[in-house]
């Protein structure tokens, strides 16, 4: 488990950090290091949503970096009174998506047969990532929408709200979305530890 | 996972987040993705053609609104001292508004 704050944007922030807005402000006016500051802070969870909706670890920070570079062309349209994490957010997330539709054909995750079906388990690490490979297989299969509300509300932390603009839907559709999602994949976190 | 979660839930999965943090986890090379991205930043213009394009035109819109507003009232002040200044003399005055069915009748005339 990585050790950053559940969400860059919330409340397990340093106090001393510059908020978001201070930073758009500053990278608004040219300062690129405020805009580097920006992109280290949101890396990680662009990348993470990128790879929710492309499953390839390499197109999806191709998408991550088309979205930061977007985000840096619109800032001026950024409405400093709302957060800045879902803005971009939903830009990583179209940008995700325009790639995907750009390449038309999606390869599938390519698993062993014998991890799918829950072979041989040598060691911990190893049963650690045939889950882990189940799992992604497991979000692969859900409908992108479903995939992106699960992982923007419990890997992110976004409210069903932010997620509602986020994605552009009602947030009832989200609160279902995520619903169906965790349905479907609580079901192969019965082996998960948590210290693996 | 003995908890029970309905579709209005509002609470993070902790256990399911973590799992699927580990599952979409980038590699741990934070730094090299923002040198990359940083790179790409630093060949886009802050602010690139189709914005400047667009700051112009609102200029120019904003010039040219001015321009004719100025051109309108000096047209009109022109227009206005050139007229004949409306007559005091009320027989004049009689005489014009006269004149104007005459004129009408001579065009439906021909």
């Amino acid at each position: 488990m990585g050790t950053e704050p559940q969400r860059p944007n919330g409340d397990a922030r340093n106090p001393q950090e510059v908020g978001d807005a201070a930073l758009v402000a500053r990278a608004r006016s040219g300062d690129r290091e405020a805009f580097g500051l920006l992109v280290d802070r949101y890396a990680d969870q662009a990348r993470r949503v990128a790879r929710a909706v492309l499953q390839d670890p390499d197109d999806a920070d191709d998408a991550a970096q088309d979205a930061f570079l977007a985000a840096l062309v619109k800032l001026d349209q950024y409405d400093s009174a709302r957060p800045f994490g879902p803005w971009l957010m939903r830009i990583v997330a179209n940008a995700a998506t325009d790639r995907r539709r750009r390449r038309k054909v999606r390869s599938a995750v390519s698993l062993d047969e014998g991890l799918v079906a829950g072979g041989a388990r040598p060691d911990v690490l190893a049963e650690r990532e045939v889950l882990l490979g189940r799992l992604r297989v497991a979000l692969d299969e859900l409908p992108e929408r479903r995939r992106l509300a699960v992982v923007l509300f419990d890997v992110e932390g976004y409210s069903h709200a932010e997620i509602a603009q986020v994605l552009g839907i009602p947030e009832g559709t989200v609160r279902s979305e995520v619903f169906h999602a965790r349905r479907k994949l609580r079901a192969l976190l019965a082996d998960w530890r948590d210290d693996g | 996972m003995t908890e029970s979660h309905t579709p209005f839930d509002h609470r993070p999965d902790a256990r399911l987040g973590a799992a699927l943090r580990a599952a979409l986890d980038p590699p741990q090379d934070r730094a090299a993705f923002v040198a990359r991205v940083l790179a790409g930043g630093a060949r886009t213009p802050a602010h690139p053609v189709e914005h400047l394009l667009a700051r112009w035109a609102a200029r120019g819109i904003v010039v040219a609104a001015a321009a004719a507003f100025i051109a309108g009232l000096v047209i009109g002040r022109a227009r206005t001292s050139v007229e004949p200044s409306v007559s005091d003399d009320p027989g004049a005055m009689i005489a014009d508004v006269q004149s104007e069915p005459n004129l009408l009748l001579v065009a439906t005339g021909r």
